[in-house]
């Protein structure tokens, strides 16, 4: 395995968001234009220099699609669009698809968007459908399994029977993760405060060994991003986040030791000519506690089994070896289907850092008002189960 | 007067119609290779693994090993509401080189004893004239 031909030839650069809520009040394609034309802003361009689009959901699209919104923004010169059914897991996957886009010369502009109503539309359409089992569903949905934390669970259950991890390695994640989102003017439960561990093991089952402060929320808003070429991006208003590797492919999910991200890992850092040392911070997809956990340990940056002490040292705080979900996660943040990860992940290593933390003027590391890492070099970010992931570099 | 079963029920396709034809005979059945000789899981007409489409249904044992689990407290479906909290566990059945794993529940006893390695023997629920779905329960052994 060589390096990717892709390395370094694309970027991000712009990017854009919605307020992340529970009740929107407008429809998706509004999220969709509000997110898409501040990212086009953000980059420099104008609407009608966008030729390419990107979006995914999962199993229904529930989502804003990709057609509607060229339409709505009247992108007359899209030569492509692509609206995978990859699910959560597919955050990276779109962002690589508009890079091969542009690297494959089909497209030179291509926006990257995700906005739903999952909170105020999306539970009541999932109850309406519940005995809906058709497909591999008929061997679940009838003995209730009918919610993600069902889904996701046994990867949770197994690794405490062999490894010894607890529900209070998962406490000392949720605690980290809403103390990030304290300092993220767009988080969603920073309005609510800080959490203790005691509130954790405190608060009530969900799915166990998940607990309700194990799971992510669910959220209306959009996020929305532009790939471009690396050489135009440097000529755009910000400096290029450069996209250096990707993976964006499923695994059949037959056993529950490890996930998808331990085969996906080495073709990732192999084809970015680097190690997993070289990661300053990580986006990690986190529907819950645990999950977020075994993609740590599944891209190789914490030895297999040893995710619960890595995580109750406090390895993944702002100023820690590895911080993770330096914005809160999907945990405290928002379930904006991890394409949120990416706008943490651009925000943290253009040169001026984030814009939306405490912080009044420059960055002052002071863990009361600033989450801007120090001097980050490269971010990872993945999709659930490392279906797929990618890496960034400052530009 | 009996209540209708309100709760999702399987529907069956080509692949699986066997499998669930098994079940109301109450017999577990799965999908060998005839060309390679593997178990597979879910029902499908080809092999995962040599891609013949080639292969017998074979009758399981009734026992296996819960390989892990969840227990839901929170339910989304109001029809499982009377049963939470119920266990979901993987059973990984006995004599399929642990490639048959199943999805089902593990029932008559209380969740807080369901543990990864309990042994479980199927009990079968004819839940509607037409569809028997496995549980299972622990062996005497657990």
């Amino acid at each position: 395995m060589t390096e990717q031909a892709i390395k370094d030839k694309t970027a991000i650069a712009g990017i854009g968001w919605t307020a992340f809520t529970r009740n929107s009040g407008v429809t998706t394609l509004s999220l969709a234009a509000e997110a898409s034309l501040k990212a086009i802003a953000d980059a420099g361009l104008t609407p009608k220099e966008i030729d390419g689009v990107v979006s995914y959901f999962h199993k229904r699209p529930e989502t804003q699609d990709v057609k509607d919104l060229v339409r709505g923004l009247g992108l007359d010169n899209c030569n492509f669009q692509f609206f995978s059914d990859g699910g959560g897991g597919w955050n990276c996957g779109a962002v690589l698809s508009a890079a091969m886009l542009v690297h494959a010369g089909i497209c030179k502009n291509v926006l990257v968007f995700k906005a739903l109503n999952r909170y105020s539309a999306g539970r009541g359409a999932r109850a309406a459908r519940a005995n809906d089992v058709v497909g591999v569903d008929q061997f679940t949905t009838p003995f209730g399994q009918s919610h993600a934390a069902v889904s996701f669970g046994p990867y949770a259950t197994a690794h405490m029977a062999r490894y010894g991890t607890t529900t209070l390695d998962f406490a000392h994640l949720a605690v980290t993760e809403r103390q990030h989102a304290l300092l993220n003017t767009k988080a969603m439960m920073r309005p609510k405060g800080p959490i203790t561990i005691e509130d954790h093991q405190n608060s009530r089952w969900i799915v166990y060994p998940f607990r309700l402060l194990d799971c992510c929320q669910e959220s209306d808003g959009a996020v929305a991003l532009v790939v471009t070429s690396t050489e135009h991006a440097r000529d755009l208003k910000h400096a290029p986040v450069t996209i250096m590797s990707g993976v964006g492919g499923p695994a059949r999910h037959t056993h529950y030791d490890d996930t998808n991200a331990a085969r996906s890992a080495p073709l990732l850092y192999e084809g970015a000519g680097i190690t997993p040392r070289d990661v300053s911070l990580a986006e990690i997809y986190d529907p819950f506690t645990f999950m977020c956990m075994t993609h740590i340990e599944d891209f190789g940056l914490v030895k297999k089994g040893e995710i619960g002490p890595w995580i109750r040292e406090g390895h993944n705080r702002l100023d820690g070896d590895l911080p993770v979900n330096t914005h809160g996660g999907l945990l405290s943040e928002a379930h904006i289907h991890g394409l949120n990860h990416f706008i943490e992940a651009v925000q943290q290593l253009r040169p001026e850092g984030v814009i939306d933390d405490l912080c009044d003027g420059p960055h002052t590391y002071d863990r009361g008002v600033c989450r801007q890492v120090r001097n980050p070099e490269i971010a990872l970010v993945c999709g659930e189960c490392g279906d797929s992931a990618m890496l960034l570099r400052r530009g | 007067m009996a209540i209708a079963y309100a709760r999702p029920l399987p529907v069956p396709d080509p692949d699986s119609q066997p499998f669930w034809d098994g079940c109301k005979e109450h017999e577990l059945r799965a999908q060998r290779c005839s060309a390679c000789g593997s178990f597979r899981w879910p029902p499908q007409a080809f092999c995962p693994e040599c891609y013949s489409w080639d292969f017998a249904w074979e009758r399981l044992p009734e026992t296996g090993s819960v390989y892990t689990f969840t227990v839901v407290h929170y339910v989304t479906v109001p029809s499982f509401q009377d049963e939470a909290p119920y266990a979901v566990a993987h059973i990984t059945m006995d004599g399929t080189d642990e490639r048959v794993r199943i999805v089902s529940n593990v029932i008559g006893v209380p969740w807080e004893k369901v543990h990864v390695g309990m042994r479980v023997r199927v009990r079968f629920e004819d839940v509607t004239p037409e569809m028997t779905l496995p549980k299972f329960e622990p062996t005497e052994q657990g």
